[in-house]
Order: C-alpha cells, then structure tokens, then sequence
C-alpha cells in the first residue's frame, strides 16, 4: 500500500517540477537576448541601480540614459531598490558576477553605499555615482553631482532680491529634505548662507522637515502659515514638493502669481516639469537646475574613460544654473523639465 | 464499513495532500526553479551568482525563521522588519567610533551584540505578553510595536547622534557580514538550531497544540501564555540576527533597515507551506520559501526584468501561496469530516 501511495505522488510532483522547469526555461530563454548574453558579445554592459523611480527627476535621468546608452551601443542592465540599500547591495553584486563593465549608482544615502563601492573595487569594476556622493571613504568611485549648496544660495538669493521688493524685511520658510541626502544638507546650507548674506532681512520662521516625503511638507507648512500668516517667501528643497506647497497657499487664499497683491514668493530646486509648468503660469519665481543631461553624459564617460584605462576624476561637479522668469526663455533648451513638460503635452 | 472502505474513502480526499505537503512540494518547485533558470541564464549557475543568492537570502532566513514559530502558534508578527532597525540603531549607538557610548572600547563588540539580541528579544516578548496576557490581537499588537520601534529608532538616532545613521562600526563586527563563510554559518546555524526547537522539542508540539486548537491546548495543559510569549521573543531574538547581519553587511546602523522586508518574511513562511491559521509549518519548509523567493528575484533581475515586473511576480507567488493555504485548510476540514462521516 505504501509504495502505491508514494508512486503517484513522487511521478506527480516529478511532472510538476518538470512543467515548472519548462515554463521558466521558455522565459529565460525569451528573455536572455540582449542581456547576459551581451557582456560576452564585445559589447559594453553597464550596471544601472537607482534607489528609486517616484519623482520625474530620476525618471528623467534614468531616460536620458537609455538614451545616451541606445546612441552608444552600450547594454544596460537595470534595477530599482525602492530605497533599500540591502537590495542594491546585492543587485551591485548581481552586476559583479554578469561582468558587467561598470556600474552607476544612485545610492539611498552616503553611507550604506560604501561597501557597494568596495564590492566593485575588489571585482575592479569602475563605479559612478549619480547625483548623490559617498561619505568619506578611501574606496576608489567617481561621482557626478550638482554642486546644491552654491545653486541654492543663487536660487534663494534671487528669490530674497524678489521678495524684498515688496517688504523690506521677509519672512521665511523652507522645506528641507531628507538630512541623510547630501543632497539635502547642501540644499539647506545654501539657504542659510544666502540668508546670512541678506545681513538681517530675512526672518526664517519655519525649518520644516520634510524626509521627501509630500504628506510631511503638506502638514508642515501648513502648521507653519498658520503660526505665521505673512510668510513672504518659500523655498522648496525639491520642486517635487511643490503639489504640496500649492495645496496649502491655495487653502489659505495665498496661492498668487508674481506681481499679483499677496504672492508668496516661490523657489525650488531640480528643474522638474511641475515647476516648469508653475514658471510659465508664474507662480513659481525661480528654482536651481541640475543639468540631468550634464551628469548623465558626465556619467558615461567616466565608465568609458575607465575600461580605456584613463582613470576618471574623483568628482565631477554639474554647474547647473539658476532659471527665473528673466532668464526662462533663453535657458529652455538646458531644462529637463521643459523638455519633460513638452514631451507630456 | 470495512476498514478497506474506509481506507478508499480517505483516500479519495488524498490528491490535494499531495500539494499540501510543504516540504516535498516546496523542494519539487526549488529543484524546478533552479534547473529553469540554470538552463536558461548561464550567469545565474555561475559559483559566484549562487553565492549572492545564497547571501543576500540570510538576513531574510533569520526573519522568516522567526515568523515560523509565531505563525505555528496561529498568531503573526509585522513588528520583526521594524524591530531590525530599533536593533541595528541600538547597536550603532554603543558600537559606533563616532558617537558610541563604548567607541573604540574592547568591550563595544560583545556589549553591542548583547544589546542587540536583548533589545530584539525584550520587544519580542513585549508583543508575546500583550498577546498572551491582556488578549490583544496579534495583528493590532505588532502593528503598533512596528510603529514604536520605528519612531524610537529614528528618534535615538536623531536625540544621540544628530545625524540619520550610525557610521564608523568596529571592524570585527563588520566582519560578521563581510565574509559568507562567517554569516553563512551564522544565520543557517540558527535556523538549524530553531528548526529543531520548532520539529523536535516540547514547545515545538506545544506551539504546534497551541496553533492547532487553542483551547483544547490549554486543556491539555499547555501553559499557553508562556508559550505565546517564547514564540513572539524567539521572533524578537531571530530579527536581531538579521539586524545584526544587515548592519554589519552595509557596515551602517540604520532605522530603515529591515523595513521594506516585511512581504518577504511572511510570503517566505508562506510559500514554504506554513499555514496562516497556525497548527502547521516547520522552520525547513520556510527554508525553502526563502530560496524560492531569493532564486525567483535573483533569475528575474538577471533577465533583466524591471523590478516593477519582480515585484509583481513575487506578489503573485505569495498571492497563489495564500490561496494553496486556504485550500489547505479547507481541504483538511472537509476530509476530517468526511473520514468521521466513513467512520460512524
């Protein structure tokens, strides 16, 4: 009896895994084409992890190397970590063993990205991180960023030039970002340093700690136009924040265009297509732009120059710019979001 | 009705035991996963891309590990992801170079994984008594201890250190995550060790008892509440293993780490054949859960599928998991009564 009940359920589980094997293997095989198989073929494959994909500032990065990748006849290999850096960890050693050529990075934050970068060290892979920097660490990398702290502080001294026009003393507020970002910490000290140069003018009477997190701006600003309700002048440590800012004037009756009686003057920072489109109805007055295009051709070339065996520059510094409704126009061409706000159309 | 009728009656109902039997099953689907995915993707049978799989899964093992006796125990705990980075941040805060209470002292290591294995165990057992001894729901319970720990963890970081993470660790505590033949041993040593607790010991039948039918486990004199308490502590106790190794892999104390796991852990129990109403599971069956969810992730990535794509697949693995348990259940309530129907 015992071996009449084990046969038919060994040959079943037998037929079971087999079907299984034969499923996924048709899979594999599908979709083995132009992956795996291209790190064998001559052609140059490079290992892209972002952190994630939930703004249109990375989702335009992230476009515009495929593209830059598609022009150069370079395979991409792709993942998301959604903000866990024991994913990347392991999607970067993923890479590792598909021997890929190099890897680019968009890291969580400075410090858990470090062994990624050792990791890609020992393989003697060369490694780029994108927009976001490591702590200080003696592992060899090179880094594409914006430098945040000298844009903002143009960004925002502008924006105090604007506000100060109709009150000479004016009261602040800043959303900040996720103080683990280097990002975000460079953005707030360059609205600090572009306070303290307005000698006294400017009163911030709000810090408001955001995490990138919209709901946390929502309710943020909202306690602070409610404590203070002749805030002059806001700035938004990433223009993605602005759906947030706009929801929160326009319930206080504030949400205004420039030159309009009771406009709060707005600033921001990335060059997205919300704040584009804010510009060009004008309500936003002006926000810093990372040339995403800069840093992504930026980023490529340091991975070429290194399977080249020229050894690429610690750091590469995105000039970005500062755009105002003055300059708009002229500095369309250069802004991501123009281009990601026309494509949208 | 002769025994041999009674005998053809049972085994009317025994087809879908066949699927119900985690172990066999599970390994059936690991074996098929594997040689699909060999055949198809040479990276992915490549020593080195096994050895990825094998490594990132134990932090994830040790998790769902600890997930196993609480389920067993027909309760669940969403707090354990949480836990990890309370236990990662407590670590960092008495190992850290930087802003440690024992920095660069000989003894920060040793006190550093006390902490660590006492804050996960002490949080586990606090969830196991409101559970056990003032009869709250699992689910409310560690929903509410994972929101706790959550905010403590970020709030210690931010009150003590002034900063986000914690950086600058002892190097023989990074060694632990370092190197596989250190963590590897680690992590299926203690799954070894909960396995057996959990198939072999007293309280492994108790918890099994206790899952089965509650009452009729109090009444046969299972001491129930201690019970409910050790399951919810070693679920504690096992989450500090995996904060331990994820905070020595990333060589960082952070509160997000462990967080975005919490799917895995319970889909790993899941998929392995632990049942969610509790009576059933085994620490090896998760085992084999975890493989399958770190080899489907794995041969995904390597097909270079988006991790959107990933993520549904394995939403749609866990989803069919879930429904093979309710049909489990189902299976083994209808066949119970029949067998007593050919019986009387």
């Amino acid at each position: 009896m015992t071996a009449h009940r084990i046969m038919p359920r060994t040959r079943f589980l037998f037929v079971l895994a087999a079907g299984a094997a034969v499923v996924l293997a048709a899979c594999g095989g599908a979709g083995e084409s132009g992956t795996a198989g291209d790190a064998r073929s001559g052609r140059l494959t490079i290992g892209v992890a972002f952190e994630t994909l939930q703004t249109e500032f990375w989702v335009a990065a992230w476009n515009a190397l495929q593209a830059r990748a598609a022009e150069r006849q370079i395979t991409l290999l792709e993942a998301v970590s959604d903000g866990d850096p024991a994913k990347q960890l392991d999607q970067v050693r993923t890479f590792l063993t598909r021997r890929a050529d190099g890897i680019i990075l968009v890291p969580k934050d400075g410090k858990t990205v470090i062994p990624m970068i050792k990791a890609a060290n020992a393989a003697g892979v060369p490694i780029v991180l994108l927009n976001r920097p490591a702590d200080a660490t003696d592992a060899a990398h090179t880094v594409v960023a914006p430098d945040n702290a000298t844009i903002t502080r143009d960004t925002v001294a502008y924006l105090i030039q604007q506000a100060r026009r109709s009150n000479p003393r004016v009261k602040a507020a800043i959303l900040v970002g996720d103080l683990s970002d280097v990002n975000a910490v460079g953005r707030r000290d360059g609205f600090e340093a572009a306070v303290a140069d307005a000698g006294g003018s400017v009163d911030v009477v709000a810090r408001i700690p955001t995490d990138w997190n919209q709901e946390k701006a929502l309710a943020g600003l909202q306690t602070a136009l409610q404590a203070h309700p002749d805030i002059g002048l806001i700035f938004s440590s990433s223009d993605f924040m602005f759906p947030s800012v706009k929801s929160v004037l326009s319930a206080a009756g504030r949400w205004k265009k420039a030159g309009e009686p009771g406009h709060v003057v707005l600033g921001g920072f990335d060059g997205d297509a919300t704040a584009w489109r804010l510009m060009v109805d004008g309500y936003v007055d002006a926000t810093g732009v990372q040339d995403v295009f800069f840093e992504v051709d930026a980023a490529l070339r340091a991975i070429l120059d290194a399977t080249q065996g020229r050894i690429p520059p610690p750091r590469i510094a995105d000039p970005g710019f500062v755009l105002t409704q003055a300059n708009r126009a002229s500095l369309e061409a250069r802004t991501w979001g123009a281009i990601v706000a026309k494509q949208g159309q | 009705m002769t025994s041999d009728e009674s005998w053809i009656a049972r085994a009317k109902h025994r087809g879908p035991r066949t699927l119900a039997d985690g172990s066999a099953f599970m390994l059936a689907v690991n074996v098929a996963a594997f040689a699909a995915f060999a055949i198809a993707l040479p990276d992915f049978r490549s020593p080195a891309n096994l050895a990825t799989v094998l490594v990132s899964s134990l932090p994830l093992l040790l998790l769902a590990t600890g997930q196993t006796f609480v389920l067993v125990s027909a309760g669940i705990d969403l707090s354990s992801p949480a836990l990890v980075g309370l236990v990662s941040v407590c670590g960092g805060l008495v190992m850290s170079a930087d802003v440690g209470w024992l920095a660069n002292h000989p003894a920060a290591v040793p006190v550093g994984l006390l902490a660590m294995l006492a804050t996960g165990t002490a949080a586990g057992a606090a969830n196991g008594f409101c559970v056990a001894r003032l009869q709250m729901p699992p689910f409310m319970v560690t929903l509410t201890t994972a929101m706790f720990a959550g905010g403590l963890a970020v709030w210690l970081v931010h009150a003590v250190a002034q900063t986000e993470t914690l950086f600058n660790l002892p190097e023989v505590f990074l060694a632990l995550g370092r190197h596989g033949w250190v963590d590897g041993p680690l992590a299926v040593g203690a799954a070894f060790v909960a396995h057996v607790i959990l198939a072999r010991s007293l309280v492994g039948r108790w918890l099994h008892a206790l899952g089965y039918n509650a009452r009729a486990a109090y009444l046969s004199g299972v001491p129930t509440s201690r019970v409910i308490v050790c399951a919810y502590a070693l679920s504690g106790l096992f989450a500090a293993l995996a904060a331990v190794l994820l905070t020595a892999r990333l060589e960082t104390a952070s509160p997000s780490h462990g967080r975005p796991l919490l799917l895995d852990v319970i889909g790993a129990a899941v998929i392995g054949g632990t049942s969610l109403a509790g009576g059933r599971g085994s620490v090896l069956w998760t085992a084999w859960g975890v493989l399958f969810l770190a080899m489907l992730g794995n041969g995904l990535t390597l097909l270079n599928l988006s991790d959107f794509v990933i993520t549904i697949i394995k939403g749609l693995v866990i989803l069919t998991a879930a429904l093979l348990d309710q049909w489990r259940r189902h299976w083994r309530t209808t066949s119970a009564s029949v067998a007593d129907t050919v019986i009387a």
